[in-house]
């Protein structure tokens, strides 16, 4: 086991240098000069160049990224924003409660609407219930999230007035000039942005829970515990979901960490000042600290959602061996 | 007392009391008090002074600045006149127009009570010019006298800027009667001595502010708020008690909250298809209305590259394109009341307009015959690539005009990309491999100078990078355009002028297409309109007043 844990973490190292250096190269590749975008419009050529210089930008891009990671590793700094000269870890420390928020209670509502719809329409196979599980199925996987959001958004939103249309508040101790904060304001500000960001995944997961456990009432293990008496709940509960709901556990760990770097459609149409939000922003502004701070976040999300996935999946199903 | 008399004092009671009621509903509502509430698409930059350099940013900090001089909190062109505001009148401007002696109004206070003096302004230009600050506009000092010595990090102070007790003496290295006009950008408002101490390239993002109200928070990516200055004794406005400001929603949720009344202005607009809506709704410029549209020191336009063949000494060309654009089509693409066709350099409003009437507005068809016969034999190999801006309605605008283009000829190629990357790379002799790009600019301050000294200047157009996009560098308009800078009054604005009908008849460095409109959708609670462009877009936010 710590063999693997090493070995896995070596390899993550190895991953982080590759996402990162390839983002400071292709952002190099752009053929656009931030230091211009920084300088502003009535720049003079001087400006640009005094820019370029304070920014660092005059370097060799070798340079710039190894001083990226000697600042990471050494200093624990992403470094400050080329567009607003904020520290990147306080811009990415302030969006990652919020895309967590978004994501953690994303996630448990897609399982909530998953795994009942999935089982059910398994258990119950071209039943009414398995045909109306399959439009919404379809209908979750087909319509585009932002498509989704701006009808949520637009009619419950807007025009129904039942929750709020757009904004975030702080659960607790909301920044000086909120307008809103605390437990209740901070949930009814969620509402939508939770289930447009519930309905793709819940409806994919529900299809992979469903074929799941259509799958394993087929296997002969299952036949055996019907036919030495188990009760149905058993059956289904200790034979059929147990085995069934392993590959969902992989999937959550991995879709987790993925969203975690940036649930951009969604934050973007909620106006969630979250880590897509952030990372959209720079993208638009040629900001590549913060670009780079995101992607530095994300990665590591991903990397270490993956090893738990691995470790906890090894620890769920015996069969499998981490050697 | 009999019945009679009895009766009367009873009516006249009451009848006094029904006025009392009728003047007091009658009157206006709550002119003063109560919270403003602005949408704002995107976060500012900077919220300290000699940093912020965003639209969005200047709009907010004239409610919160005092300035030597200012635009008045009046629409038209009574707004349009910089005049004194915290300087004591106009200042002594010595013979050769390069030494301006300002003396300092008193009464003016900072928000923590502190007096504004003169000192406060010279703080304000060596805390701007200070190389630690990376200040992004202190190019606007290049006519300071010792301002570049302070930039190039030699200089501690701006040996030009001089305060003595209520006068504040500035220098200049050449008459330049923008001068005064400068300092209307907030870059030079006052500043207090605590701001002045703290030298910061990241931004002070709370401070004192002898303005209507002044930064009570700013919490970057959410949210800022503004409070009234308690200590203005100033003749500006200050009717709510807080502007706050919410960031990031996009324009389809600043139009959604405008129409609930949870916000009272969206700064960053609405979608473009809801101004036809609105307007036929709430109606167009009724006064106090909820939709207001005026015209701003804005325009758009193709620059023609003059430094690629297609049109290097082709103004044949240049003219053709003027004449077949479809300026009227463009402007629809941007929704209802977009702006104003244009077929000059200069905007209505600006110092030196004159109606030129060289190009037609409209498109018909014999334009269009007029623009293939100037094109005929002049198109040089007939292909050409044009730029634009991958956003919003861009796109459909850059179609339009490869469409335009191709009536007379030219089969163009559109490359769509990122704002941010379009401007840059055209004002980059090296990268400026595009024919036609179609551009926007807006004023930083109401002058000529910052016009067509800043876009048409070829004496820029090696530089790495510049704003004279069209390339355009011919000896006589370069040395017209400077002779032009150092005029003043009536002469000035008829030598821009003159310049404007020159440039655009004889050899057209633009396709000019669009004035934009301000556009303004307000909730149904707002009142005491006044909107003055010199002073960005938008309602005045220290004179709006909640009902």
């Amino acid at each position: 086991m710590l063999n693997y844990l090493i070995r896995r973490l070596l390899w993550a190292g190895v991953l982080f240098v590759g996402v990162t250096l390839i983002t400071y190269v292709l952002f190099f590749l752009l053929p656009a000069d931030p230091a211009r975008l920084a300088a502003g419009k009535s720049a003079t050529a001087e400006d640009v160049a005094r820019v370029s210089h304070q920014l660092g930008l005059d370097r060799p891009v070798h340079e710039q990224y190894a001083l990226f990671l000697k600042r990471l590793v050494v200093d624990h700094s992403l470094g400050r924003s080329y567009a607003n000269r904020r520290t990147v870890n306080e811009m990415v420390g302030q969006a990652i409660p919020v895309t967590a928020a978004l994501v953690l209670g994303g996630a448990i509502l897609w399982m909530l609407i998953a795994l009942p719809i999935g089982i059910l329409s398994a258990l119950r196979p071209r039943s009414l219930l398995d045909r109306g599980a399959m439009i919404f199925i379809l209908i979750g996987i087909s319509a585009p999230v932002v498509w989704i959001g701006l009808l949520l958004q637009y009619f419950v939103g807007f025009k129904w007035g039942l929750t709020p249309n757009a904004g975030y508040c702080d659960v607790f101790d909301p920044p000086a000039g909120s307008t809103c904060g605390g437990p209740s304001d901070w949930a009814s500000h969620m509402i939508l942005p939770w289930l447009t960001f519930a309905i793709l995944f819940a409806a994919s997961y529900a299809r992979m829970i469903r074929a799941n456990v259509l799958d394993t009432l087929g296997e002969d293990y299952v036949r055996t515990a019907r036919a030495k008496g188990a009760p149905e709940n058993v059956v289904i509960r200790r034979h059929v979901l147990r085995n069934a709901l392993l590959p969902v556990v992989t999937m959550l760990g991995l879709d987790i960490g993925v969203a975690l770097g940036g649930a951009i459609f969604t934050e973007a149409i909620f106006n969630l000042p979250g880590l897509g939000r952030l990372a959209l922003n720079s993208v638009l502004n040629l900001d590549l600290p913060t670009m780079q701070g995101v992607v530095v976040f994300a990665t590591l999300a991903i990397i270490l959602l993956n090893l738990v996935v691995d470790v906890v999946y090894a620890y769920i199903d015996p069969r499998i061996r981490l050697a | 007392m009999d019945g009679k008399r009895l009766l009367g004092i009873v009516l006249a009671i009451t009848g006094l009391s029904l006025l009392l009621v009728a003047a007091a509903t009658a009157a206006p509502s709550a002119q003063r008090g109560g919270t403003v509430v602005v949408d704002m698409t995107t976060d500012v930059d900077y919220i300290d002074p000699q940093l912020s350099y965003y639209g969005e940013t200047w709009k907010l900090e004239g409610a919160t600045a005092c300035k030597l001089f200012n635009w008045p909190d009046k629409e038209g062109t009574a707004g349009a006149v910089a005049t004194p505001e915290v300087a004591a009148g106009l200042p002594l401007v010595s013979k050769d127009g390069k030494t301006y002696t300002f003396t300092i109004r008193k009464g003016f206070r900072f928000s923590n009570g502190r007096p504004v003096s003169a000192k406060s302004f010279a703080d304000a230009f060596n805390r701007f010019a200070n190389p630690r600050m990376q200040s992004t506009g202190v190019q606007f000092l290049d006519i300071v006298k010792g301002a570049q010595a302070v930039i190039n990090g030699d200089s501690g102070s701006i040996s030009g800027v001089k305060a003595s007790g209520s006068k504040l003496v500035v220098q200049l290295t050449k008459a330049s009667p923008d001068f005064l006009a400068r300092t209307t950008m907030p870059f030079l408002q006052a500043i207090d001595p605590t701001l002045a101490g703290q030298i910061d390239a990241n931004g002070i993002n709370q401070y004192a502010s002898c303005g209507p109200y002044y930064f009570s928070s700013r919490t970057p990516g959410r949210s800022i708020t503004l409070k009234r200055n308690p200590y203005y004794k100033g003749s500006r406005a200050a009717n709510p008690d807080t502007i706050q400001v919410n960031v990031g929603n996009d324009v389809a949720v600043a139009f959604q909250n405008v129409e609930k009344g949870t916000t009272d202005y969206a700064s960053g607009g609405i979608p473009a298809t809801e101004w036809k809506n609105v307007t036929t709704k709430y109606g167009l410029n009724k006064k106090d209305g909820r939709v207001q549209v005026r015209p701003l020191l804005d325009v758009r336009y193709i620059a023609l590259n003059h430094a690629r063949p297609l049109f290097k000494d082709n103004p044949q060309l240049a003219k053709a394109v003027n004449w077949v654009v479809d300026r009227q089509a463009f402007s629809a693409q941007g929704g209802y009341l977009f702006g104003k066709r244009t077929g000059q350099i200069l905007p209505p409003g600006m110092l030196g307009y004159k109606p030129q009437g060289i190009y037609p507005l409209r498109v018909t068809a014999n334009t269009i015959k007029q623009a293939k016969k100037l094109a005929e034999g002049n198109l040089r190999g007939g292909k050409a690539v044009l730029w634009s801006s991958n956003a919003g309605f861009a796109p459909l605008q850059a179609q339009l005009i490869q469409y335009n283009l191709k009536q007379i000829g030219i089969d163009a190629e559109v490359k769509l990309l990122p704002r941010a990357q379009q401007f840059t790379n055209a004002g980059n002799p090296k990268t400026a491999d595009f024919d036609l790009t179609i551009e926007r600019w807006g004023a930083d301050y109401a002058d000529p100078y910052d016009w067509v000294n800043i876009l048409l200047d070829g004496t820029q157009v090696t530089h790495p990078q510049h704003n004279n996009y069209a390339y355009f560098n011919v000896a006589k308009y370069n040395r017209e355009m400077t002779a032009a800078s150092l005029l003043t009054g009536p002469s000035r604005g008829a030598a821009y002028a003159a310049l404007d009908g020159t440039m655009m008849r004889n050899d057209p460095p633009w396709a000019p297409l669009v004035n934009s409109n301000d556009r303004v959708f307000l909730s149904s609670k707002v009142g005491c309109l006044t909107i003055n462009e010199a002073q960005g877009s938008g309602p005045l936010l220290n004179v709006i007043c909640v009902k």
